[in-house]
């Protein structure tokens, strides 16, 4: 803030003993501001912080809702590590992920080069692309349940009538994990497209002229020059990918939650947060689901850093700090000798 | 801008007071609603608008007037939300059938006991009256409707298949699980695919519906590894192996759509389930279906009950207003709509009941689940029912979908029971 020396000698004149006390002081020159921003961190620290906090909290009791909290200590995560149940959504949801993040990135970057290069109705596409994302979780499970439903479904009514046997789509587990892959395709696809469009526009024209005139094909184009040059987009969209896909609920939920098995038959399309919503508002066994919340954190942050390592950064970016002093040292003492040597 | 301390204070005064409200701490109310109204949560289409209406105006011999929020959603979640704030929760209360659940923290709810509830227990059925107690003969649950159990049958399909066609002779026919199953292969020869059953977990849930017992006794002994499960189960699968199941989970559109494609012919279910199923589903099949005794014996899947919380404000006029929303007169008027089946004998005769039925070819339905309502034996539910039940039904479905041998999902729902109930202590 703007404490301008010259006020000083204006004060030391008036002279008091409460004289540091009137110096303007930085805190209460700052304060309407911090008041201004207040209501988000207000808000933030009842309905953000304090739930994340309690959730720690409460993954060490055991609590049925009502009752009083009982002290459990570490049982829930010991109960955790030896849950075949608790593993079994672990697996379930990786397979999802792999079989929805996949082929939805893949198609979305060719979705995007196909965009890039549209002449015309480009924003027609663009719209079209992204209308699969604003629409309804709920109502598009709903629709794809039918889709994909046993006996009277669009799906197998078209696979009989092309004389091939009918799939037990939603009762088979690995059925389950198609259709929620699907649907988590479908709905997430045309978002990423649209990131990486926005990254294929930051790419300069200049590359690609270059790259022209020294006889690339398109091909070559893509793989060697947008692939390598959208990757921060690329790690954005699946480390975003990542973190959605380690939370599907609501498709195994519309699918199946009114069953009272929310993993649908054999517990096929169980998967972390349905797990975790199961034990906390199912069983009310509020305890055990704060620690599955936790244990799924544990499982995203792993993943990012997975994510970050593969397809992550160029090598600089990867420098650690002190890689960094190093390397700076080492030009410093290269320097030093050069000029050492230059002296002689 | 400059800030005083004056101002200071009031602007933060003002962001404390917000705060508080945003969080519904700050009241010094205990119970939801104004002083004058007792605050009442039900689920959808578990009271009649008309009883409700006539409350809101005031309840007799009263100061009081009911206010009724019907919660959707995951209504359980939201009750425990509220009790767990112990702060702006309602008068009275909606439990399903899964009342002993709360029977741990029966201390949360007054005990009807005490507010004279005995007086009236001869109006009701004696095993739905058991229901609402705790097994330290608190109660807590005062009876709102149950589930008797019937066999449905599509009358026109088994006149196609040749079989018996009216009620007396269907159940002649069928008097136990064996003899049904004789009869669904007979139609599954005439009408191919025809099932009797929507899916594996149904047969055995009701099967286990007209059982004396359950999985656990009162004395807090597990038996659900016992005979009577494993025959429930066993026929259950016997259902499947003999391909008289359609194979429709419960919530697939599939489970609807095997009453609406006529595939489903015959079906043991709880009386809501007309409403459910082909009423709902199935409105053209209207005048195609009856009902008689199932096979097997009487029996009962669902119902519910209500109950006065601690933070009432006036436990007397709850009182007043439960025993009568639940008398016989005004049970019988639910019968009409939203179709709550009666726990009182009384409404049984009541002419709002006992008119013949459209949608049941005229057939006067009331008096096929008023017998099983009456005749059942009724049984304890264990505040595990639940952690109970849910990996048998899981298991069960692995193996309609022939995931997994009968003896090997068997073994593993046992296992997985000892491990949930060795975890909240309950054996």
């Amino acid at each position: 803030m703007a404490v301008s020396d010259a006020v000083r000698p204006a004060t030391t004149v008036r002279g008091s003993d409460t004289d540091p006390a009137k110096r303007p002081n930085k805190f209460r020159q700052a304060f309407p501001q911090y008041v201004a921003v207040s209501p988000f961190f207000i808000l933030f620290a009842i309905f953000g912080a304090f739930p994340v906090f309690f959730s720690i909290w409460l993954s060490f009791h055991s609590w049925d809702g009502i009752g009083q909290l009982k002290w459990v200590g570490l049982e829930q995560y010991s109960y955790l590590f030896t849950d075949p149940t608790f593993w079994k959504s672990i697996t379930n949801t990786l397979i999802i992920w792999v079989l929805s993040t996949v082929p939805m990135l893949l198609l979305a970057l060719v979705i995007a080069n196909a965009l890039h290069n549209a002449t015309r109705f480009r924003s027609f596409y663009r719209i079209a692309y992204f209308i699969p994302n604003i629409t309804s979780v709920v109502a598009v499970t709903m629709v794809f349940g039918s889709v994909f439903s046993n006996n009277f479904g669009l799906l197998n009514a078209f696979l009989t009538s092309i004389g091939l046997d009918k799939i037990e789509w939603l009762s088979q587990p690995w059925g389950i994990k198609v259709a929620i892959a699907t649907i988590v395709a479908w709905r997430w696809t045309g978002y990423n497209a649209i990131i990486f469009l926005a990254g294929l526009q930051a790419i300069s024209s200049d590359i690609y002229e270059a790259a022209k005139v020294d006889g690339a094909s398109p091909r070559q184009q893509f793989w060697q020059i947008t692939v390598p040059l959208l990757r921060p987009v690329i790690l954005f969209t699946a480390v975003t990918s990542t973190i959605g896909g380690l939370q599907i609920f609501t498709e195994s939920q519309v699918l199946f939650g009114a069953s009272g098995s929310i993993g649908g038959p054999g517990d096929g399309g169980l998967t972390i947060v349905s797990y975790l919503y199961d034990n906390a508002f199912g069983s009310n066994q509020f305890g055990y689901g704060a620690a599955i919340g936790w244990a799924l954190f544990i499982l995203i942050v792993l993943f990012s850093i997975i994510n970050w390592r593969l397809i992550g950064g160029s090598d600089d970016e990867r420098l650690t700090k002190r890689a960094a002093r190093r390397a700076q040292r080492k030009i410093a003492a290269e320097r030093a000798g050069k000029e050492y040597a230059d002296a002689h | 801008m400059t800030v005083t301390r004056r101002k200071f204070l009031a602007l933060s005064a003002g962001g404390a007071a917000a705060a508080t409200g945003l969080t519904g701490c700050g009241g010094s109310r205990s119970s939801l609603g104004a002083a004058d109204e007792l605050s009442m949560w039900a689920w959808t289409g578990s009271v009649n608008d008309d009883l409700i209406a006539q409350a809101a105006k005031g309840i007799q011999g009263t100061d009081k007037k009911i206010a009724l929020t019907r919660v959707g959603g995951d209504y359980k979640t939201k009750l425990l939300t509220s009790l767990a704030g112990k702060s702006m929760v309602p008068d009275i209360v909606g439990l399903n059938d899964d009342v002993a659940t709360y029977f741990p923290n029966a201390d949360q709810f007054h005990d009807l006991h005490e507010l004279g509830a005995d007086k009236f227990k001869g109006d009701f059925l004696e095993w739905k009256w058991k229901l609402g107690i705790t097994p330290e003969n608190r109660m807590m649950a005062y009876p709102m409707d149950t589930g008797p159990t019937a066999l449905f049958y599509r009358r026109d399909l088994f006149e196609k298949a040749g079989l018996p066609t009216e009620p007396a002779d269907v159940a002649a026919a069928a008097p136990g699980w064996n003899e049904y199953i004789e009869l669904g292969k007979k139609l599954k020869q005439a009408i191919p695919g025809s099932a009797i059953t929507d899916n594996i977990t149904s047969v055995f849930q009701y099967a286990l519906a007209q059982l004396p017992k359950r999985y656990m006794t009162p004395e807090g002994e597990y038996i659900g590894d016992g005979d009577h499960i494993r025959q429930a189960w066993d026929l259950a699968v016997r259902v499947v192996k003999e391909g008289l199941s359609a194979n429709a989970q419960d919530g697939s559109t599939d489970a609807n759509a095997v009453v609406t494609n006529g595939r489903l012919v015959a079906f043991v279910a709880a009386v809501w389930w007309a409403q459910l199923g082909p009423k709902n589903a199935a409105p053209k099949t209207k005048g195609m279906w009856r009902v008689t005794p199932a096979p097997g014996g009487p029996g009962n899947r669902g119902g519910s009950f209500l109950a006065i919380t601690k933070y009432c404000k006036d436990p007397e006029a709850a009182f007043a207003f439960i025993t009568w929303l639940e008398s016989a007169k005004n049970q019988a008027q639910s019968f009409l709509d939203p179709v709550l089946f009666p726990s009182t004998p009384a409404s049984y005769d009541d002419p709002k009941m006992t008119g013949p039925d459209a949608f049941f070819g005229g057939q006067k339905i009331v008096d096929v689940f008023a017998e099983s309502a009456k005749k059942y034996p009724g049984t304890y539910f264990s505040p595990y029912d639940s952690t109970i039940g849910d990996p048998i039904k899981a298991e069960l479905v692995n193996v309609e979908i022939g995931a997994k041998s009968s003896d090997q999902a068997w073994r593993d729902a046992q296992r997985l029971i000892d491990r949930e109930l060795t975890r909240v202590g309950a054996i």
